[in-house]
């Protein structure tokens, strides 16, 4: 951790660096968080979709069709 | 360890003057704003319902291009310099292209503002997409024209700092920030080549009578060959900021160099090969061409939702650094008070939902269920209006101390405005995506008609309340951010700015495959995918409707035509032979 | 280049969702048949669509059993037919279970054509044609509006298509009428109305004839595409025509049917040949024929609509 929180404090301070309790470098940092929140995401965009479609849409009869 | 200021001050008074000019608009733009949803849902109708469209022309303009624009030009100055290390090479010339926009923006402006006098014969009542037969004053085209070109020297100006700075440093990688501002100016030149043609070789002559007709459909395609890649210059700006100062003012470090340069790259190749989405539903365009469409617009999502990632990532790692644990604990741990950490946050959130209704408007046949309904308005101001316009916001409350030296008015009113701003827009946005889906039309002083809106779930007095609200929500949040920059501007100096440092990545460029850096093959693959996806369309407009269109009149004429010049093109059918492979598979069927 | 592996998973995701949405609308074509309005029409002068073979015919016509095709004008700022709100124009009136083509185009700038609530939606550009096919099941009205500003008046820009049962529908149209210039009153007179049908069956009309204070109703076969006369025989002397000067009259095909439009009546005028005529008649004539009136009907002074 400590080389790279020397080079962090040296590349920045960000404006409340004092909130910063530890620096966590790039291989001790697995984002797991981002993995679960953009998951759930990912749930909503598909059913949403299918909803929009299938229900929004397929069911917003009459509908253009190809001349039979 | 110093401010912008201290760094670049001549620079800084460019980047001022630009922030200014985009503040301006913005509050003009809110006032138009504010005056069109209260007429539209019949709360309070204070001009003739002729004049909305007025209302509604200026709004667009002065806002998506005028207010978005601006800001770019003052954020892009401010990374080139910053990331380079260098001033401009030249001032001046940095200080005429800023005139040039300007004056491009004061013609605009003119003609659209001359709509509310009948004193003069002057008007241009076309809103944003200036869809041909509807004409505008010439001076209208000649302003947009002059503002484009101001945004071509600007971008001129990027590159020549850059090319300044290869001779010196000829074994480095481009720093992100300058990466990201050459491969968006690279997408921009290829797309206003689009809107350029359009404006200078048919509207500019047919405005001035020179000759007598346009083909509508050319002008629209050429418009939206432009229109859907400009969407993506308002949010490249708005992404550098998520991907630079987003995780500094997290506490954290970007997530990873490498991928916010292919998101660049992705943005760059496919922005541009995707504008007749916007066209589904025109007559005149083979349902295989906008098929294509559809596929490479959707393979445009992929560059949003690696953004999504990497930048959340890059948030996590600010929060696990301020000691935040579990799965979804560390979001707690975010600086949440700090006015430009939670804008740009809140604007990202909202860019999530205005990201789904997007992925809608992408398709193609469902397209039938939302095109031109309040749910495209809903949609872009989830983007465009919240994603840029909010992240714009809350970095200029970083940004205008820095290049201006002052101290910021107020961080508690930045911070109150950036929330009223993301509660307005939920309740104006969520009501136009719902009366979207009852088939309410946008752009529409009344939308009040002989027969009824169907609702399934509450009622249009109800989504009518919740964008006034909205409405008047935003222009309360508009009011403040204007207030609290103007008094900025006029605050004492400052003498503890934070410095105007950019922090490293966790995974640096030193990971970055150095083809990422080869803007010449980019520029050349987003050149060959251009022609693929528009010569054969654009080559069967002209050949169905000739370039100078198939007859018609102005409408309101300007001036009456001097010469009549009506020639097409014959031969054969080009789009017979693209065979849409639906019908295909239709026949297959 | 390395990419954490929680981002790969999320990059192959991103993938998936991607290809599913394409996978999606691929099968709203293919599987459901939704085609999108498409270059497939010819391109037309906007100044001259009267010339055209659909646009100098406006109107729903039919073109198969239970199929029709509707020739809509969209300009600045009405449909015609369609805008039937302040009397304008006839509304659209179809069938219920019909296939219904619209053919919609614009003489003078981009509109839209789109039936609120539905899939059936199109931009309107001058020069080019717009069709769209749909099946029409239930028996509703659908509004039309113009969701592409087209000038000042864009809000105005609003049209009705009812969807009617089928044993109501009926494409007759009253043709001709003749009858007499003037008679004598308590004379016997014969009116003559010639009777459309564009219906490509042959079918039954009721024609009503409505002259004085009485209805008379006459049933008449018409061929396919071709024409009938209904023929109405009047004695005077039975009318109560108190002191009248003259007689108005209306022929109503199909007066209880949704569909008889503007053109399904037409009405006129017989002077009386009366031995006195007095101020007082002159003004109970004129409130008589206010109320007679019927507000589609501007042509009264003669039997021929056409």
């Amino acid at each position: 951790m400590s080389s790279d929180a020397a080079a962090l404090k040296d590349a920045d301070s960000p404006p409340d660096e004092s909130a910063i309790e530890r620096y966590i470098g790039h291989d001790e940092f697995d984002p797991i968080g981002t993995l679960a929140l953009i998951m759930v995401y990912f749930l909503i965009l598909v059913l949403m979709w299918l909803f929009m479609y299938f229900v929004e849409f397929v069911g917003n009869e009459p509908t253009v069709v190809g001349m039979v | 360890m110093s401010a912008y200021i201290d760094q670049f001050p001549a620079e800084a008074k460019v980047i001022r003057s630009a922030f200014y000019t985009s503040f301006i608009a913005l509050a003009l733009g809110a006032a138009f704003g504010l005056i069109q949803t209260l007429h539209r849902t019949d709360i309070v109708r204070v001009i003739p319902s002729e004049m909305y469209y007025t209302v509604l022309t200026a709004h667009g303009v002065l806002l998506v291009v005028t207010f978005t624009i601006f800001f770019l030009v003052a954020i892009f100055t401010w990374a080139v310099t910053t990331s380079l290390d260098r001033g401009v090479e030249d001032i001046r010339f940095t200080w005429s292209w800023y005139v040039l926009m300007s004056l491009g923006t004061l013609f605009a402006a003119v003609a659209i503002l001359a709509g509310f006098t009948d004193r003069t014969e002057m008007s241009a009542d076309v809103l944003f997409t200036f869809y041909a037969p509807l004409q505008a004053h010439p001076i209208f085209y000649i302003g947009l024209v002059l503002f484009v070109i101001g945004t071509w020297l600007a971008g001129a100006d990027w590159f020549r700092s850059w090319w300044a700075w290869k001779q010196e440093n000829p074994d480095e990688r481009i720093p992100l920030p300058t990466f990201m501002v050459l491969t968006t100016m690279i997408m921009w030149y290829l797309a206003t080549l689009g809107v350029a043609t359009s404006i200078i070789v048919f509207l500019i002559p047919w405005s001035l009578g020179l000759i007598d007709t346009v083909n509508p459909t050319l002008t629209r395609t050429l418009f939206w060959f432009w229109g859907h890649p400009v969407v993506y210059f308002w949010l490249m700006p708005a992404y550098m900021m998520w991907y630079v100062m987003l995780p500094k003012f997290s506490g954290g470090r970007l997530f990873s160099d490498p991928l916010a340069r292919v998101v660049f790259v992705l943005f760059l190749l496919l922005s541009t090969p995707v504008g007749i989405h916007h066209q589904y539903l025109d007559p005149g365009i083979a349902e295989g061409f906008k098929f294509i469409a559809m596929t490479n617009t959707m393979f445009l999502l992929l560059p949003s939702l690696l953004t999504a990632f990497t930048v959340v990532a890059s948030m996590e790692h600010g929060a696990r650094q301020r000691g935040g644990e579990g799965y979804f604990g560390w979001l707690g741990a975010l600086p949440w008070r700090d006015p430009v950490f939670a804008g740009m946050a809140l604007a990202g959130l909202m860019f999530a939902a205005g990201g789904f209704s997007g992925m809608i408007n992408a398709g193609m046949n469902i397209n039938y269920l939302v095109h031109n309904s309040l749910w495209v308005p809903g949609h872009f101001h989830l983007t465009v209006g919240t994603a840029v316009a909010l992240t714009f916001m809350a970095v200029s409350y970083h940004f205008i101390p820095q290049v201006t030296g002052r101290r910021l008015a107020s961080k508690q009113i930045a911070l109150f405005q950036v929330v009223l701003w993301f509660i307005g827009m939920t309740f104006m946005s969520n009501a136009m995506h719902r009366g979207g889906l009852l088939g309410m039309p946008r752009r529409t002083a009344e939308p009040e008609y002989d027969f009824p809106f169907e609702t399934a779930i509450g009622t249009v007095g109800e989504l009518n309340a919740q964008i006034a609200l909205g409405g008047v929500l935003l222009t309360l949040s508009t009011v403040l951010f204007v207030a609290n920059m103007l008094i900025t501007a006029l605050n004492d100096p400052a003498d503890d700015l934070p410095s105007n440092t950019i922090p490293e990545p966790l995974s640096g460029s030193e990971d970055a495959p150095l083809v990422l850096d080869n803007l010449k093959l980019w520029t050349a693959i987003a050149v060959v995918l251009v022609i693929f996806a528009y010569s054969l369309p654009l080559g069967s407009i002209v050949e169905r409707g000739g370039l100078f269109g198939p007859g018609g009149d102005a409408f309101p004429m300007f001036i009456e035509f001097v010469e009549g010049t009506v020639f097409g093109l014959t031969g054969d059918s080009v789009s017979s032979l693209v065979n849409s492979p639906l019908e295909w598979l239709r026949a297959m069927r | 280049m390395n990419i954490h592996s929680y981002e790969k998973v999320w990059l192959i995701a991103a993938m998936l969702l991607i290809v599913g949405f394409i996978a999606t609308i691929t099968y709203g074509s293919v599987a459901l048949g939704i085609t999108m309005v498409d270059d497939s029409e010819e391109t037309i002068d906007p100044n001259a669509l009267e010339e055209h073979e659909r646009f100098g015919d406006l109107g729903v016509h039919q073109t198969d059993s239970d199929e029709y095709d509707v020739h809509v004008r969209a300009y600045q700022f009405n449909f015609e037919p369609g805008s039937s709100a302040l009397g304008t124009h006839d509304p659209i009136v179809i069938p219920q279970g019909s296939e219904v083509t619209f053919y919609v185009t614009s003489p003078d700038v981009i509109h839209s054509f789109s039936l609120v609530g539905t899939n059936v939606n199109t931009m309107v550009v001058p020069g080019e044609i717009s069709t769209m096919t749909a099946e029409f099941d239930e028996a509703r009205e659908y509004g039309v509006v113009c969701n592409e500003y087209c000038g000042s008046g864009h809000h105005g820009m609003e049209g009705l298509v009812k969807v009617v049962p089928e044993d109501e529908f009926h494409l007759f149209s009253v043709a001709d009428v003749d009858a007499p210039e003037s008679i004598e009153a308590g004379e016997e007179t014969e009116l003559t109305a010639t009777i459309d049908n564009d219906a490509l069956q042959t079918e039954a009309a009721t024609v009503t004839l409505e002259i004085g204070d009485e209805q008379f109703d006459t049933d008449v076969e018409v061929d396919a595409e071709a024409s009938a006369e209904a023929t109405f025989t009047v004695d005077t002397s039975d009318l109560d025509l108190e002191d009248a000067d003259d007689l108005d009259w209306t022929v109503t095909v199909e007066a209880d049917s949704p569909a008889t439009l503007e053109d399904g009546s037409t009405s006129g005028t017989i002077d009386l040949e009366t031995d006195e005529d007095d101020e007082e008649a002159d003004d109970e004539d004129d409130e008589a024929d206010d109320e007679d009136d019927d507000p589609n009907d501007d042509d009264e002074s003669t039997g021929d609509d056409e």
